[in-house]
C-alpha cells in the first residue's frame, strides 16, 4: 500500500509529532509513506472565511501535486483538512476540474478512517499508559462521520484507560477565524468543554485535529490544568 | 377594496419573479419522492388499546361503554365529578339524545361562562392519542374549545390507525377540520409544562363500543 | 448595538445563559424521545425534504394551485411583494372592517413584516395570544426564540411584569401566571372581532391551510372572529393534503419533542352555511419579501425547506452562549444566520453568516434536511466577493499574502524558517486574552522528514 502523506500546513508547523506519528504508524502497519514537498496548504482558511479564488487555487494546487505519483492513499492527520478536499468539486464549476477534485478526493483518507476501514486495523502496537478521553473535532465527526474509528484504536493502545467525555461531540469552540472574531464566545464554548474534561479526571484530552487542540490545550494551560492535549497520532505511534 | 389591477400587478410580479430565479438556475430534475410505507395492519382491539394508552399518555381521560343508557349516565357522572352545572351541546343528535338539558345556540359571552362542552368526534386515531372533528359533520367547533371541560363521544369503530389513515379519510368539504390531541397546555415559562391555557383544561373521552 | 456588544451582554448575563443551558439540554432529551416513537424518522426526512424539493421547484404553480383552490372555497387572497406590502394589505383590511379587538396568534411571519409595529401607525394594537408572545409583548421585546419566544425571562421577571401590567399579587408558580395571562387574555377573545395569525402549511391541492399549537389560542384567534387574516410566506405551501402527515411527524418532535402539539387546525376557506361556526371571511395574504430570490440557486434554494421548528437553534452551541436576542434579527439562530442575509440583503447582514464556527450540529437535526453550514459558507463567499459589511482591509491583505505564500512552496519554506528564527509570535490578542498560544514547533516535519524520517526504512519514493 502506497501512501502519500498529506501533511497539512498546521501539523506542518505547530503540530509535526501529529504528521511524524502517522507516519512511524502507517509503516508499523505495513505502508510505503512518501511525503511529496511541493505540498503547503488545502485552502480551508482562506474557504471557510469566504475567500474563494484563493481556496480554488491552493485546490487546483493540491490535485495537481497528489495526482501525480498516483499513490493508492492521501492520508492526513485531519479531519477538517480531508473534509475541505471531499468538499474540492464544490469549488468548481468546469467538469474537468470537477472530475480531479473527486478523483482526488475519493482516494484522501483521515488517519483513523484509513486504518479501520481501509486496511482494517485496530492494533496498531501501541503502548501508553495514562487515563485519556476523546474530543470530537465537529469535521472528521459530521462531514467525515468518524466516531467509532478513534475510539476502537485508542482501546486497543496497550496501558490506555479510555473514558467517554459527556458531550464530547460538541464543538471546541474554535472554527477557524471564528476563534478570533468572536473570541469570547469561542471561550465560552471552549470553557464548556474544558470543565467536562476536568471533571473527567484524565492525563490527556485526545482528538484527531491539531485545530482543536490547539484551542483547547491553549486554554487548559491558561486555567493552569496538568491534562496535556494529544493528538491521536501521538498516542498511536508511542512505544514502551 | 383593493382596486383589481394592483393586487395583479403584486400577484404577477411575485409569480414573475418566482419563474425568473427558478428558470435562471441550473438544476437536475429531481427525484420523486419516497413513497410512504405502508403501516401494518391492526387488529381492532390493538386500536382500541393504543388509542386509549396514548390518550393517557397525553393527559386525556377516557371511559368505555356500550350503549346509550350507560353512555348517558357516564356522562352525566362525568360532568358531575367535574363540577359543570351550565353545559354546552354541539349539534349533534346524539349528544341531543344523551344530555337533552345541554344548551346550544349561545351567544359568545354565554358560551365564555360554560362549565363544559360536549360534542362527539368523527374520528379517533390510535397513534397518537388524537380526536378528529370535521366541521360539515358537526358544529363542535366552539363547544370544543372555549369551556374549559371537553367531553368527546366516540365510537370505538371510528378509531384509525394513523394520522395518514386519518387524513385519507377527511374531506375538504368542511372548512374546519380540528385535531385534538390532550388537553391544552404550553411551556413558555422557563419550559415548565402548565396544563390548562386557552383551550379546555380536561379532555375526556366517551368511548362508546361499536355495534350497540 | 453591534453584534459584538449584544453577544458580550449576553455573555454576561449569568439568568440567561443558566435559562439557556437548561433549556438545551431538555430540548435534546426531548427531541431524542420523540424520535425514537418515530416510525421511520430519516426516511421521513428524507420524504418530507423530497417533497419540499419539487415543491420549491414549481413553486409558482403551486402558489396558483393553491390560490384558486382557496379561493373556490370562499378565501380572498392577496399577494405582497414585501413587508411594507403585507403591513399595507393587513392594515387596510382591519381599517375596513373597522376592527377595534384584533387578536393575533404566534406567527413568525408577522414578527418579519414588524406588523405590530405598522399598525400602531394606524392607530391599532393587536393583542398578542400565544402566552410567551404575550409575555414579550407586555414587556416591549421581540422574542429569542422562534417556538420559546420568552424563553430567556426567569418567572420572576415574568411575575414582577405581570404584577406590574395586570395587578395580580407577584407569584412564583407558573400555573398561576398561565392562569392570570388565561384570565386577560379572556376577555379580549370574548370581544374579538378580527384574528391574525400564521400559517404552517398552506396545500395547493386543496387550499387548506394548517395552522398547529399546544395552547388553543390559535384555535380561539381562527374561529370566534368574523374576520381572519393568515399571513404565509411562498414556501409554506405543499403539493398534496396528503403530504402534512410526514410533516406533521417531523414538526412537533423537531421542535418541541412532542409526537403532537395539541391542535391542528385545517381550514379551507369560509363556513359554507350562515350558521356554522366560525368567520365569515378569510384573508391569506401570501408573502414574498425576498423569497423568491432565493430560488436562484440550490444551495441557497433549500433555505426555503425550513419548516421553523427551532431545532437548530436548540442544538447550536453558539445560540446556547448567547441566546436569540444577539443575532439581531427577526430569525436567530442557524437558520437566521442564512435567512436573514438573503431576505433582507447580505450588506446589512454580512456579520450573521460568520456569528457560526460551522459545527454542523444543526445539519444533523434539522426534519428537511437543510446544509445550513453549506449555506453559511455560501453566504460568506458572497459577503466577501461583494465586500459587504466591514470594511475587512486587513483580512483581505493577509489572504491575499496568504495565498502568494502558499502558492510557492520554497517561499513558504523560507518564510517559516525566518518565523522560527525569529521566535515570531503572531500579535492575536483576540486569542492571548484567554488561550495560550503554541508555538512554532522547533523543527517543522518536513525539516524532520528530511533530517531522516524520510529515509526510515521506506522501500517506495518516486522521487
Amino acid at each position: 500500500m502506497r501512501v502519500s502523506l498529506f501533511v497539512t500546513c498546521l501539523a506542518d508547523q505547530v503540530w509535526p509529532s501529529a504528521a511524524v506519528g502517522a507516519v512511524r504508524v502507517l509503516r508499523r502497519v505495513g505502508c510505503a509513506v512518501d511525503f511529496d514537498e511541493r505540498q503547503t496548504c488545502c485552502g480551508q482558511p482562506a474557504f471557510n472565511t469566504g475567500y474563494r479564488p484563493e481556496a480554488r487555487a491552493l485546490a487546483q494546487r493540491f490535485i495537481e501535486i497528489f495526482e501525480a505519483g498516483a499513490p493508492d492513499a492521501i492520508v492526513s492527520p485531519s479531519g477538517s483538512c480531508t473534509a475541505m478536499v471531499r468538499h474540492y468539486a464544490d469549488l468548481f464549476e468546469d467538469d474537468g476540474w470537477r472530475a480531479r477534485a473527486k478523483a482526488v478526493a475519493e482516494r484522501t483518507y483521515e488517519l483513523s478512517d484509513f486504518l479501520v476501514n481501509r486496511l482494517g486495523v485496530e492494533d496498531v502496537d501501541a503502548t501508553f499508559a495514562g487515563r485519556l478521553t476523546w474530543h470530537d473535532a465537529c469535521h472528521g465527526l459530521r462531514d467525515l462521520g468518524l466516531q467509532r474509528e478513534p475510539r476502537r484504536l485508542l482501546r486497543h493502545v496497550r496501558g490506555a484507560e479510555l473514558v467517554e467525555l459527556p458531550n464530547a461531540e460538541s464543538c471546541c469552540g474554535f472554527g477557524g477565524t471564528f476563534s478570533l472574531k468572536h473570541p469570547e464566545i469561542s471561550v465560552a464554548m471552549l470553557d464548556e468543554k474544558v470543565d467536562a474534561i476536568e471533571r473527567a479526571a484524565v492525563d490527556a484530552v485526545v482528538s484527531g485535529d491539531a485545530s482543536c487542540l490547539l484551542q483547547i490545550g491553549g486554554r487548559l494551560s491558561r486555567r493552569g490544568s496538568r491534562v496535556r492535549a494529544l493528538h491521536l497520532a501521538d498516542v498511536l505511534a508511542a512505544t514502551a | 377594496m383593493t382596486s383589481p389591477t394592483f393586487a395583479d400587478a403584486a400577484r404577477d410580479q411575485i409569480l414573475g419573479s418566482i419563474r425568473a430565479h427558478l428558470a435562471a438556475s441550473a438544476s437536475p430534475a429531481p427525484v420523486p419522492p419516497v413513497p410512504r410505507p405502508l403501516s401494518p395492519p391492526d387488529g381492532a382491539s390493538n386500536l382500541l388499546d393504543r388509542f386509549t394508552s396514548q390518550l393517557e399518555a397525553v393527559g386525556a381521560q377516557w371511559t368505555l361503554v356500550r350503549g346509550e343508557v350507560e353512555a348517558a349516565r357516564a356522562l352525566r357522572r362525568i360532568l358531575a365529578d367535574a363540577g359543570a352545572k351550565r353545559v354546552a351541546g354541539s349539534d349533534a343528535t346524539l349528544v341531543a339524545r344523551l344530555l337533552p338539558e345541554r344548551l346550544t345556540d349561545l351567544s359568545r359571552d354565554e358560551l365564555f361562562s360554560c362549565d363544559a362542552g360536549v360534542t362527539t368526534a368523527q374520528w379517533g386515531i390510535a397513534e397518537t392519542g388524537t380526536l378528529v372533528l370535521e366541521s360539515a359533520r358537526e358544529r363542535s367547533r366552539l363547544a370544543s374549545l372555549v369551556p374549559p371541560v371537553h367531553v368527546a363521544l366516540l365510537s370505538t369503530g371510528a378509531i384509525v390507525a394513523s394520522l395518514g389513515d386519518a387524513l385519507a379519510r377527511l374531506d375538504v368539504a368542511s372548512h374546519a377540520i380540528t385535531l385534538i390531541t390532550g388537553p391544552s397546555r404550553t411551556s413558555d415559562i422557563e419550559l415548565t409544562l402548565v396544563v390548562g391555557v386557552h383551550g379546555p383544561q380536561t379532555v375526556h373521552v366517551l368511548l362508546l363500543e361499536e355495534g350497540e | 448595538m453591534t453584534f459584538e456588544a449584544d453577544a458580550r451582554a449576553a455573555l454576561s448575563d449569568v439568568q440567561l445563559r443558566g435559562a439557556l443551558r437548561q433549556a438545551a439540554t431538555l430540548f435534546a432529551e426531548k427531541r431524542r424521545a420523540a424520535m425514537a416513537t418515530a416510525p421511520d424518522w430519516e426516511g421521513a426526512r428524507d420524504r418530507a425534504r423530497a417533497i419540499k424539493d419539487e415543491t420549491l421547484l414549481h413553486l409558482d404553480r403551486y402558489l396558483e394551485q393553491f390560490t384558486a383552490n382557496a379561493e373556490r372555497a370562499g378565501a380572498r387572497t392577496h399577494w405582497a411583494r414585501d413587508d411594507a406590502e403585507a403591513c399595507e394589505i393587513i392594515g387596510r383590511i382591519a381599517d375596513q372592517r373597522g376592527a377595534r379587538t384584533i387578536v393575533k396568534s404566534k406567527s413568525m411571519a408577522t414578527e418579519e413584516i414588524h406588523l405590530n409595529t405598522a399598525l400602531a401607525g394606524r392607530g391599532i394594537e393587536p393583542i398578542e395570544t400565544d402566552l410567551g408572545e404575550y409575555i414579550i409583548q407586555l414587556a416591549g421585546e421581540t422574542p429569542s426564540h422562534i417556538v420559546a419566544p420568552a424563553i430567556h425571562k426567569t418567572r420572576g421577571q415574568i411575575a414582577a411584569l405581570f404584577a406590574e401590567k395586570l395587578g395580580i399579587a407577584p407569584s412564583d408558580d407558573a400555573a398561576a401566571l398561565t392562569a392570570a395571562a388565561r384570565q386577560a387574555l379572556r376577555r379580549r377573545f370574548a370581544e374579538a372581532d378580527l384574528g391574525i395569525s400564521g400559517v404552517n402549511f398552506a396545500v395547493a391541492e386543496t387550499g387548506t391551510i394548517l395552522i398547529l399549537e399546544n395552547e388553543g389560542n390559535a384555535r380561539l384567534t381562527t374561529s370566534l372572529p368574523h374576520t381572519h387574516i393568515a399571513l404565509m410566506g411562498i414556501e409554506k405551501v405543499i403539493p398534496r393534503f396528503a403530504d402534512l402527515e410526514v410533516f406533521l411527524q417531523l414538526l412537533p418532535r423537531s421542535g418541541t419533542g412532542q409526537v403532537l402539539t395539541a391542535y391542528q387546525s385545517l381550514l379551507t376557506g369560509v363556513k359554507r352555511h350562515p350558521d356554522d361556526e366560525g368567520p365569515d371571511e378569510l384573508h391569506i395574504v401570501l408573502l414574498d419579501n425576498g423569497r423568491s430570490r432565493m430560488l436562484r440557486a440550490p444551495v441557497t434554494r433549500q433555505s426555503l425547506a425550513c419548516i421553523r421548528c427551532g431545532a437548530c437553534l436548540n442544538v447550536c452551541p453558539v445560540y446556547r452562549q448567547i441566546g436569540g436576542h444577539a443575532y439581531g434579527s427577526v430569525y436567530p439562530g442557524p437558520i437566521g444566520a442564512i435567512l436573514t442575509p438573503q431576505l433582507i440583503g447580505i450588506e446589512r447582514a454580512a456579520h450573521l453568516p460568520y456569528a457560526s464556527s460551522l459545527c454542523g450540529a444543526c445539519r444533523d437535526v434539522c426534519p428537511v434536511k437543510i446544509d445550513i453550514p453549506a449555506v453559511l459558507l455560501h453566504l460568506r463567499a458572497e459577503a466577501i466577493a461583494q465586500r459587504a459589511g466591514t470594511s475587512r482591509f486587513f483580512e483581505r491583505r493577509a489572504f491575499r499574502a496568504y495565498a502568494a505564500v502558499m502558492a510557492r512552496p520554497r517561499l513558504y519554506e523560507w518564510v517559516m524558517r525566518v518565523a522560527r528564527a525569529l521566535h515570531f509570535t503572531p500579535p492575536l490578542r483576540a486569542w492571548t486574552k484567554w488561550r495560550d498560544l503554541r508555538p512554532l514547533a522547533p523543527r517543522s516535519f518536513r525539516e524532520e522528514w528530511r533530517a531522516g524520517l524520510g529515509r526510515e526504512t521506506d522501500p517506495w519514493s518516486p522521487l
